[in-house]
């Protein structure tokens, strides 16, 4: 029992959270700023002025030249990040957001070179192949969970490597494009490419991963389904209690997960430059900073999302800071680092327990 | 250590822990309000008061794990500070957990002198000795216990000895104790008092933490009650009576034995035949329990913790899997169905542990008063929960139970015990389930709402409904129960109307002696 009545009395030594402390709210901006401190530190420390590269940073990520590189950059990492926080938010963990990223790529890929529907609706097919595949993959890490007493954390994550292993192979072999020696595919037949807006650089898949938002934020918030999730989470032991299928429950939100995942990877591969390329869903860490950002707000759909833009922007305008200021872009990521880690230890002060019990 | 003052003179008590104007203050909450508590050599001093009275903070105040934000400790007559219970070891104080804080793979003699442990030249343990001391301690105690026996081998009751044992070994010459018996047959607990009035008899002080009216009347010398983090008062044992403590605790008269009038059994709602659930090891948890719930009817089953009872309710709920026998629920067979399949044919549930199991402690108040409900009455158009609904459903729970709460948007785990417990019950009964299986219904709840989660139990019994009670409080089984059952090792072993289950007899049936 974790009440606050006067019978509850925390173990010696712990100091008491302080009142800012004690809201979710609270423990966040202590960590994002503690975060901005250290980064300042660090800064000064390379021997840069921390508010040019502060400004730096922000016309990096804002500036009119760079926003549609931002905009293109938040796609995939709000969308990994709504993907990665549904299973949170049941209080489990995806961690094979990159394979099932891969596979709906891959998904979309197979669908889109191959397809004899005409090239609107070989759009919309590879978008769903994309999205099975992806939700497939993950509800069979599930099953491992649920049937074969492997831990989701593992069988998530091992699951992870043989996909990506697999869409490296073909696109090096089967699939490879033959006027190139890069290990890339051949590039999607004209017009089968998702359509973009404005000034052509934002694919209209950014709408497409906020409509997954907001349909994340309504179930969460109004639908029986979102409720058993938020319980899961809350409380495994009371949702058994209360009747909720806990096995049926994590292949279905492994499924959404990956789904969305998957669709994500989709929606990339059906945009600029129209091809896979092996490792580029990778690389940029769309998954794990999708996974920072999930964490970060607890799984909450508006403050995921909220964070996602906010490590996406910070990553992006990274490149600005480091070409005028010559300080090196991995600062963000320590940046972003610290704010994972005080919000770990800081959430473990407001839980008011040692260790586990 | 040996003090030769056996002369246990307790009209004159001579102070050895002097606490003054203990105020503890936690957020939102006045824990401690300005408490004194006095202690003298030789005395068993009962702390009582309701949950949330302050008992605890108080204990552990005393215990040096919890700093007060103002008061002062004289102990042995000098001003002192104690920063932290090794301090409070270090003084002299011990204390006894609620919760062992045993190593269950070590003997009886590792366990006693872990901390304190004798050395031989170069710093090595000296088994020998520790054995030897221990023996020593426990002849000299009359403990009864083998100081070469592996802890996990032992029963609950002789686990706590062991406990005393190391405080002992420490040298403490102040004894807390927490609630310890709840874990206790009659029987035990018998045996505990014995060695603490020997205890006491020694020169030794021990600070009895319980809300057990029972227990203070049979062993303390004196009694400080608190209430709301005040102290009431402070008796002598002799000279009061459990009307007086009972008054002292919640500021009322209380009747303190209600029986309520009998039900009107009708048709069988839950028949349980041969129904065996593993255990840990080959020995079944459950031993092929038979029984009938009829409506109208409350049975009650009465056990020590650890006798079975735990493990039959959860095969009958659907949270663990039987091994063999059947459970029929209005004459369908359930014995292998999920939990929700049971709830939607008629079963509700009130689980021992509100905390973990009938509640999400960090979930707000609406959102778990809505489980159960939330695929059917509160779907509003299209399928949608409408937080409305849940508001509304919720505040009907909350005024229907007296839940004292800010609003329906608090987290469960903020409301003190008892409202909790109102909460969960509540939600429970508002199913109007044709079966209600409540476990532990009123453990650790003041008696104010222990008296109205009474009352609410017979009025469903009335109803029509069929409700299998399983209680450790003997005086709840016998308050409420039509049939009385009595699980020990694993089975029932006795089977009694109302008018026929003494007390005396199902304390013996829950000890083993008889039938």
């Amino acid at each position: 029992m974790t009440s606050r009545t006067a019978e509850a009395t925390p173990p010696a030594g712990t100091a008491r959270p302080s009142r800012l402390l004690r809201t979710r709210g609270g423990v966040v901006a202590l960590a994002v700023l503690t975060g901005v401190v250290v980064g300042t530190l660090v800064l000064a420390g390379t021997g840069t002025n921390p508010l040019t590269a502060y400004a730096a940073l922000a016309t990096g990520a804002f500036g009119p030249d760079n926003l549609p590189d931002t905009l293109s950059y938040v796609l995939p990492v709000l969308g990994m990040a709504t993907a990665l926080a549904i299973p949170l938010r049941a209080g489990m963990v995806n961690l094979g957001g990159e394979g099932q990223l891969v596979l709906g790529a891959v998904g979309a890929l197979v669908t889109g070179l191959f397809s004899p529907l005409p090239a609107p609706l070989t759009v919309v097919a590879a978008l769903l192949v994309g999205t099975l595949a992806g939700a497939s993959y993950a509800a069979l890490a599930a099953l491992c969970d649920s049937h074969l007493g492997v831990p989701l954390l593992v069988s998530s994550l091992l699951l992870s490597y043989p996909a990506i292993s697999f869409a490296s192979y073909l696109v090096r072999f089967p699939l490879a494009d033959p006027g190139s020696s890069l290990p890339q595919s051949e590039r999607l037949p004209a017009g089968v490419a998702l359509p973009t807006l404005g000034a052509g650089q934002i694919s209209v898949g950014l709408v497409a991963v906020l409509a997954v938002v907001a349909a994340y934020t309504v179930v969460d918030r109004r639908t029986p389904a979102g409720y058993e999730v938020r319980m899961t989470g809350l409380g495994a032991r009371f949702a058994s209690y209360a009747g909720i299928d806990r096995p049926r429950l994590t292949v279905r939100v492994l499924a959404a997960s990956g789904g969305i995942a998957g669709l994500v990877g989709a929606i990339l591969v059906l945009g600029f430059p129209f091809r896979f390329i092996d490792g580029a869903l990778i690389s940029p860490q769309y998954t794990w900073i999708g996974l920072m950002a999930a964490l970060l707000a607890a799984a909450h759909p508006v403050g995921t999302a909220v964070a996602a833009f906010f490590f996406a922007a910070l990553t992006s305008g990274a490149f600005e800071m480091e070409r005028i200021t010559q300080a090196p872009r991995e600062l963000t990521a320590i940046v972003q680092a610290l704010v994972i880690i005080v919000l770990a230890t800081s959430t473990g002060l407001l839980r008011g327990k040692g260790g586990p019990r | 250590m040996t003090n030769t003052d056996n002369g246990t003179n307790h009209t004159t008590p001579r102070p050895v822990v002097r606490l003054r104007g203990i105020t503890v203050r936690y957020p939102g909450v006045l824990a401690n309000d300005g408490v004194d508590l006095d202690l003298a050599a030789g005395e068993i001093h009962a702390l009582m008061g309701e949950n949330g009275a302050g008992k605890s903070t108080l204990a552990s105040v005393l215990y040096g794990a919890r700093r007060p934000d103002t008061g002062t400790l004289d102990l042995f007559g000098a001003p002192t500070r104690l920063a932290s219970p090794a301090d409070a070891i270090a003084a002299g104080i011990g204390m006894v957990h609620q919760h062992f804080m045993l190593f269950p793979g070590l003997t009886v003699a590792e366990n006693v002198v872990y901390g304190a442990e004798p050395l031989h030249r170069f710093g090595v343990v000296d088994r020998a000795a520790a054995r030897r001391a221990v023996a020593d301690l426990v002849r000299r105690y009359g403990l009864d216990l083998d100081p070469d026996a592996l802890v996990r081998d032992l029963p609950v009751g002789v686990r706590q000895r062991v406990e005393i044992l190391k405080l002992l070994h420490r040298g403490a010459r102040v004894l807390i104790l927490d609630e310890p018996t709840a874990v206790l047959t009659p029987g035990e607990a018998d045996r505990l008092f014995t060695v603490l009035r020997g205890l006491a008899a020694e020169g030794r002080a021990v600070l009895l933490v319980t809300h057990k009216l029972g227990e203070v009347l049979a062993v303390s010398h004196r009694v400080t009650v608190l209430r709301d983090g005040r102290r009431t008062t402070v008796l002598r044992t002799e000279e009061t009576t459990a009307g007086d403590l009972a008054a002292a605790m919640t500021g009322r008269d209380l009747d303190l034995d209600v029986v309520h009038p009998p039900g009107t059994p009708g048709e069988p709602v839950l028949e349980v035949r041969e129904l065996t659930v593993a255990g840990r090891g080959t020995k079944p948890a459950v031993d092929a329990a038979t029984f009938t719930v009829r409506a109208g009817e409350i049975v009650g089953i009465a056990g020590v913790a650890g006798n079975g009872q735990a493990e039959l309710v959860a095969a009958v709920v659907g949270l663990r899997r039987a091994r063999s026998g059947v459970v029929r629920l209005r004459g369908e067979e359930i014995t292998h169905a999920p939990v929700a399949d049971r709830r939607r044919r008629g079963l509700a549930y009130l689980p021992e542990d509100r905390g973990e199991v009938g509640a999400a402690g960090q979930a707000s108040l609406a959102d778990n008063l809505a489980a159960g409900f939330h695929r059917g009455p509160l779907l509003g158009r299209f399928g949608f929960l409408s937080p409305t609904a849940l508001t509304r459903h919720a505040r009907r729970i909350i005024d229907r139970f007296r839940v004292r709460t800010p609003d329906t948007r608090t987290p469960i785990a903020a409301l003190s015990g008892g409202n909790q417990q109102k909460a969960v019950l509540g939600r429970e009964l508002a199913h109007q389930a044709p079966l209600l299986v409540a476990e532990q219904p009123t453990r650790g709840v003041d008696i104010g709402a222990v008296q109205a989660i009474h009352a609410e139990l017979v009025a469903y019994r009335d109803a029509g409904h069929a409700v299998l009670l399983v209680s450790a409080e003997l005086s709840e089984i016998r308050g409420l129960s039509d049939r009385v059952l009595v699980c020990y090792d694993g089975r029932v072993v006795a089977e009694w109307d109302r008018d026929e289950a003494t007390e005396h007899r199902i304390g013996l049936a829950m000890a083993g002696e008889a039938g």
